[in-house]
């Protein structure tokens, strides 16, 4: 099968280098994604990097004024970048444990559930997946609200006074967390439980023989093989979670109280359309990109490397 | 992908206690899932059980309506075009999942089928787009839109969908899986290959297409970001857009706002009921590999 796989495509190279000849097919077959993705994301990060040297409005008739370095280096000097970053790690270390944590402890637990229960337990628990991110704001909007949120009123019943969960400088950024975290910890639990349940059983049984505990067998044979799921997982956190607050952040609190809840996604929101200030909107994506770049290839390396752990 | 162990293999009076036993064993893990249900459902349930409730009961607190009515409804609908902006979205999450699907088959078809040179570069480059984040590249997407004279149109929220490397790869994935004779068989027959693609590949990938218009479709009726950058009259406008619209800095309309909500999600929620095995199945295959 495999040689077969290798034989055909190298006997037509060979034919095809002889002969001199370019095949056009599959470029043509190729063009409209590649076009695709020439026009609305290649072209568009050239543009923002150039950009990023220079000062402009946005306005069509304003001029644009090269401006050197002095976007990045005005940038650097803003608490407003540094207290974004710091609020991205917060939002990426606050969401692991929700993202990651939590459903791997769910998922081992549960796995000797009888299937039918299981079945259920799955379908209620992945709603918030496909619920959109507007509507998980607003409906959370309406949970939280100091004044009728059912939340607050049941607090207040406990003798609590109302708390500001979207108004509160230092409670605003774990709320908005844990809405992301809502909509993740569902699908994080299945994919795991799903990882959890392809072990083989035998494996689980030899250990169980050798005269391992249950926290021996978890720790020694369970978390090893979960373990390029898990890196999947905190990849997927590390990556898109601090995007997915976007949504949130811009529907529940601007960034606010007092920028408590800004990350660098949204101050580039920020700065590009409500300061119109491009030029600090594009410095600031080009360093995002290579921030992004760098963790993205970390963690890549990371999974190669622990991926070789199999049933 | 599940495993149901085997239990049922006891003899019966042994059985009764062993299951009782597992029962035990069972209950914290029952008592999690139950917790993490109540958690991912309630919101949903209070959206719904608000938007019912009459315009003069919003604050109550009772767990279902005491009278149902449908006034936040029939306020929501006077307030804002509803039902030319679900129109709009369906439109677009329809245009898109085909477009998507079809480009993605194309793209993946000219990787998997032909050797070139380059093609290696060029897959990086296809899957390299996962890491540019939206916000990146969206002042010169936004300026591109204004260039083109389509900002505030639909035509301007689909455009940029026409690809995605998720679909390109996962599409490419399973046709390397694809029997090599099938398609050389096909070929020898004289087939063009555009033939082949269509008469022969596609019908045997229907399983990961079909999983691919859920994420798909899902995935464009939800979506936010693009929308919100792009978007100016309520006509044109996703009704995303249009649930925003009730939540304003001098107060929010509670009751409206969760009628409009619940007219946003009935869709994707009554198809997933329908379907939620292959909804779940969908969403899981994006994640393992």
């Amino acid at each position: 099968m495999a040689t077969a796989e290798i034989a055909v495509p190298a006997r037509q190279t060979r034919r095809r280098i002889a002969s001199g000849r370019f095949n056009v097919t599959p470029w043509l077959y190729l063009f409209p994604a590649l076009a695709t993705f020439v026009v609305w994301i290649y072209e568009p990060l050239a543009r923002a990097f150039f950009l990023s040297f220079f000062e402009w409005n946005m306005l069509p008739t304003a001029p644009l004024r090269y401006v050197g370095v002095h976007n990045y280096t005005n940038l650097f000097q803003l608490p407003k970048l540094w207290q974004s970053l710091r609020n991205s790690a917060v939002y990426i270390l606050g969401l692991l444990p929700i993202a990651v944590l939590l459903p791997l402890a769910i998922a081992i637990i549960t796995h000797d559930l009888p299937a039918r229960w299981r079945n259920l337990y799955r379908a209620m628990i992945f709603v918030p997946m496909i619920i959109a991110p507007v509507v998980a704001a607003a409906v959370w909007r309406w949970l939280l609200d100091p004044g009728h949120g059912i939340l607050n009123l049941g607090l207040q019943g406990l003798g609590s006074k109302p708390v500001g969960f979207l108004t509160d400088p230092n409670i605003a950024i774990w709320t908005i967390i844990f809405i992301t975290g809502w909509k993740l910890v569902g699908f994080s639990t299945l994919i795991l439980s799903a990882a959890n349940a392809n072990i083989n059983p035998s494996l689980i049984e030899a250990a169980r023989m050798d005269g391992a505990s249950r926290w021996e067998i978890v720790r020694d044979v369970r978390l090893p093989l979960l373990s390029a799921t898990l890196l999947f997982l905190v990849m997927l956190t590390i990556l898109l979670g601090a995007q997915w607050t976007f949504s949130y952040i811009n529907i529940l609190t601007q960034g606010g109280p007092m920028g408590s809840t800004n990350n660098i996604y949204y101050i580039l929101w920020d700065f590009g359309f409500s300061s119109l200030s491009v030029g600090w909107s594009a410095a600031a994506a080009v360093l995002l990109f290579v921030l992004f770049g760098i963790l993205a290839a970390a963690l890549l390396w990371l999974m190669d490397r622990y991926s070789f752990y199999d049933n | 992908m599940t495993i149901s162990l085997p239990q049922a293999t006891a003899a019966s009076p042994l059985r009764r206690r062993k299951t009782k036993r597992h029962w035990l064993a069972n209950a914290p893990g029952h008592v999690a899932l139950t917790l993490l249900s109540i958690i991912c459902m309630f919101p949903v349930y209070w959206m719904l059980v608000t938007s019912l409730r009459p315009a003069n009961e919003t604050f109550e607190t009772t767990l279902w309506p005491t009278s149902a009515s449908l006034d936040n409804y029939i306020y929501a609908l006077n307030a804002i075009p509803i039902w030319q902006m679900l129109l709009n979205t369906l439109v677009v999450s329809s245009v898109v999942t085909v477009i998507q699907l079809v480009v993605g088959l194309l793209a993946a078809y000219g990787f998997v089928r032909w050797q070139f040179r380059f093609s290696k570069l060029v897959y990086a480059l296809v899957a390299l787009t996962w890491l540019v984040p939206l916000q990146v590249v969206m002042i010169p997407n936004y300026l591109l839109v204004v260039r083109l004279g389509l900002l505030d149109s639909v035509v301007a929220l689909i455009l940029p969908h026409f690809a995605s490397a998720f679909c390109i790869m996962l599409l490419a994935q399973s046709m390397r899986a694809f029997p090599r004779e099938v398609l050389e068989a096909a070929r020898m027959d004289g087939a063009r290959s555009l033939r082949v693609l269509w008469d022969v590949v596609t019908p045997n990938l229907r399983g990961i297409i079909a999983s691919l218009a859920i994420l798909i479709f899902i995935s464009t009726w939800n979506e936010y970001f693009w929308p919100l950058l792009l978007s100016r009259t309520p006509s044109n406008s996703l009704i995303q857009i249009g649930i925003q619209m009730f939540m304003t800095t001098e107060g929010t309309q509670w009751g409206p706002l969760m009628a409009a909500s619940t007219m946003a999600s009935l869709p994707i929620l009554v198809f997933y009921v329908v379907l939620q095995r292959q909804v779940i199945q969908s969403f899981m295959k994006s994640g393992i590999r």
